[in-house]
């Protein structure tokens, strides 16, 4: 499933798998926060300056403190009226919702390298790279540090492995490796 | 004014949509709170001693625990019996730790609760209803001991879930649990226990053969620092977390001083370690690591100083703080 996952956020996914994985993503606490670990992972890899952040609790909220409007009886013609604008606006908010998730899939389409194109023949045949991948860092090894921050982070507390031991930290890479996809 | 309709119930469409991903969260009762008060008291009135076990990611630690308290002090013994052995001596909030393979002992001040079964801040306030939906969730046999079972779910992503089993008779807490969504990443809990039995205080000191040899001593803290005395500040904290001390460190295999900064949200902690890269030190480059159970770590270069980013909360939250610290002028 997590696989899965991963393939639909790099746009690998058939067109069936899609809106299965989604409703599983929907339904599943833990697929979800797979979904957004991606993406943060992502977004760092990419240096992006925007994170992927789950704002639905704060606009729920913020909902929730907007005031209901109640409004008096209405008048047969403007009942008529407003049945019209009501289709008429799940239609458009279908069509809203559609481009939404067309965009999403675009933005998750994998990165390329693009390529110039070569208008004068007569110069040199290699293509030239205009935009390098995003350099991805990866250690090899966790800095050393990070066991006597854990060490006084966790007070002493059972758990974490102590000073001068073997580490227990992984590099997120490796550990998507192992655990992830 | 049809269109003005339009967008309104577009909008209200798509917030909907997003809304209903969100679970909406009462107040906690009266009750569930008083439970975790009973919880945060217990180990200021009773004495106990036994064993607990640590578990996660698949590995199981166990430690054996004697805990005495009296009108003036709290004391404390904690020896981890699996692996290369550590004792930790605590006594109120000054904290020893012996490891006998390197005759080593390294002492520290107290700043939080890491140790179980004592793990909520004192004194107890309200404040983690504001992070957590507490709720009281039927009883369950931990130990031989009947427990209340408190479930804390998180009002935000920002924080991982926790589970509480909490001896109904004293108030003890005997297991606990982190929660991510519907999985276990972390859990404490107790393979035998005797509460308010006879301790004595022989078995809170160090043994004869530990003070006889020689050992040597680093204190990990130097100085607890006044509110905006250091040159670091972590400008947006995220929703509910607060900051709790300011620290200068003494790493022993650091020339110079690490500067902490410690934030929590009442139950979760998060640690910003800050240093000067050293001239001739390797390149620095930023990176996301985990660590066992539920701890996440962000390392970033800003300048000529790495900040390291430190706790048992979600990534994203690990690389707001991480991200949000600046340096002042």
């Amino acid at each position: 499933m997590k696989s899965k996952v991963s393939a639909l956020m790099d746009g690998e996914l058939d067109q069936r798998d899609v809106s299965n994985i989604i409703e599983a993503i929907r339904k599943d606490d833990y697929l979800q926060g797979e979904w957004e670990t991606y993406h943060l992972i992502g977004d760092t890899l990419r240096q992006s300056s925007k994170l992927s952040m789950n704002i639905s609790s704060g606009v729920s909220q913020k909902l929730k403190a907007e005031p209901t409007v109640l409004s008096p009886n209405i008048s047969n013609l403007e009942k008529k009226l407003k049945r019209k604008v009501y289709a008429f606006s799940v239609a458009a908010s279908v069509i809203a919702m559609a481009s939404a998730w067309l965009v999403m899939q675009n933005l998750h389409e994998p990165q390329r390298i693009i390529m110039a194109e070569q208008p004068n023949h007569n110069l040199s045949i290699a293509p030239i790279s205009v935009s390098s991948p995003p350099v991805i860092h990866n250690y090899p090894h966790p800095p050393i540090e990070i066991n006597d921050y854990l060490f006084v982070h966790r007070e002493f507390s059972p758990g974490v492995t102590m000073r001068g031991q073997v580490t227990n930290v992984n590099s997120m890479t490796e550990y998507h490796e192992r655990y992830g996809r | 004014m049809i269109s003005r309709k339009i967008i309104a119930l577009i909008l209200l469409l798509a917030f909907g949509f997003s809304a209903a991903f969100a679970q909406e969260l009462p107040r906690s009762s009266e009750s569930a709170l008083n439970w975790l008060k009973r919880m945060a008291d217990a180990p200021r009135r009773h004495n106990y001693s036994g064993t607990f076990v640590y578990y996660a990611d698949g590995h199981i630690e166990t430690s054996r625990i004697v805990h005495k308290v009296d009108s003036i002090s709290e004391r404390e013994r904690i020896e981890v019996l699996d692996g290369s052995p550590r004792i930790v001596f605590r006594n109120n909030d000054e904290m020893k730790c012996y490891l006998p393979d390197s005759k080593r002992i390294y002492t520290e001040k107290r700043w939080f609760r890491k140790f179980f079964p004592d793990i909520l801040p004192q004194p107890f306030d309200n404040v983690i209803d504001e992070n957590y939906y507490v709720k009281e969730d039927g009883f369950e046999r931990v130990t031989d001991h009947q427990c209340q079972v408190l479930s804390l779910t998180p009002r935000d992503s920002l924080r991982h879930g926790h589970q509480f089993w909490i001896d109904v008779e004293t108030g003890l807490l005997l297991k606990a649990a982190v929660v991510k969504g519907n999985e276990i990443i972390e859990q404490f809990a107790f393979a035998q226990l005797e509460i308010d039995g006879e301790i004595h205080s022989d078995s809170l000191k160090p043994s004869q053969s530990m003070v006889q040899e020689e050992w040597k001593v680093t204190d990990l803290i130097t100085s607890f620092l006044k509110a905006g005395e250091l040159k670091w500040q972590v400008m947006s904290l995220p929703a509910g977390f607060k900051k709790i001390v300011e620290m200068k460190r003494n790493l022993a295999e650091k020339p110079t001083l690490v500067d902490h900064i410690a934030l929590s949200d009442g139950l979760a902690t998060v640690s910003v370690f800050i240093e000067p890269i050293a001239q001739d030190a390797p390149a620095s480059l930023p990176g996301f690591f985990t660590s066992r159970g539920a701890i996440n770590i962000y390392v970033r270069i800003l300048g000529d100083y790495k900040i390291t980013t430190v706790g048992e909360v979600p990534l994203e939250t690990i690389k707001l703080i991480g991200d949000s610290v600046i340096k002042k002028d």
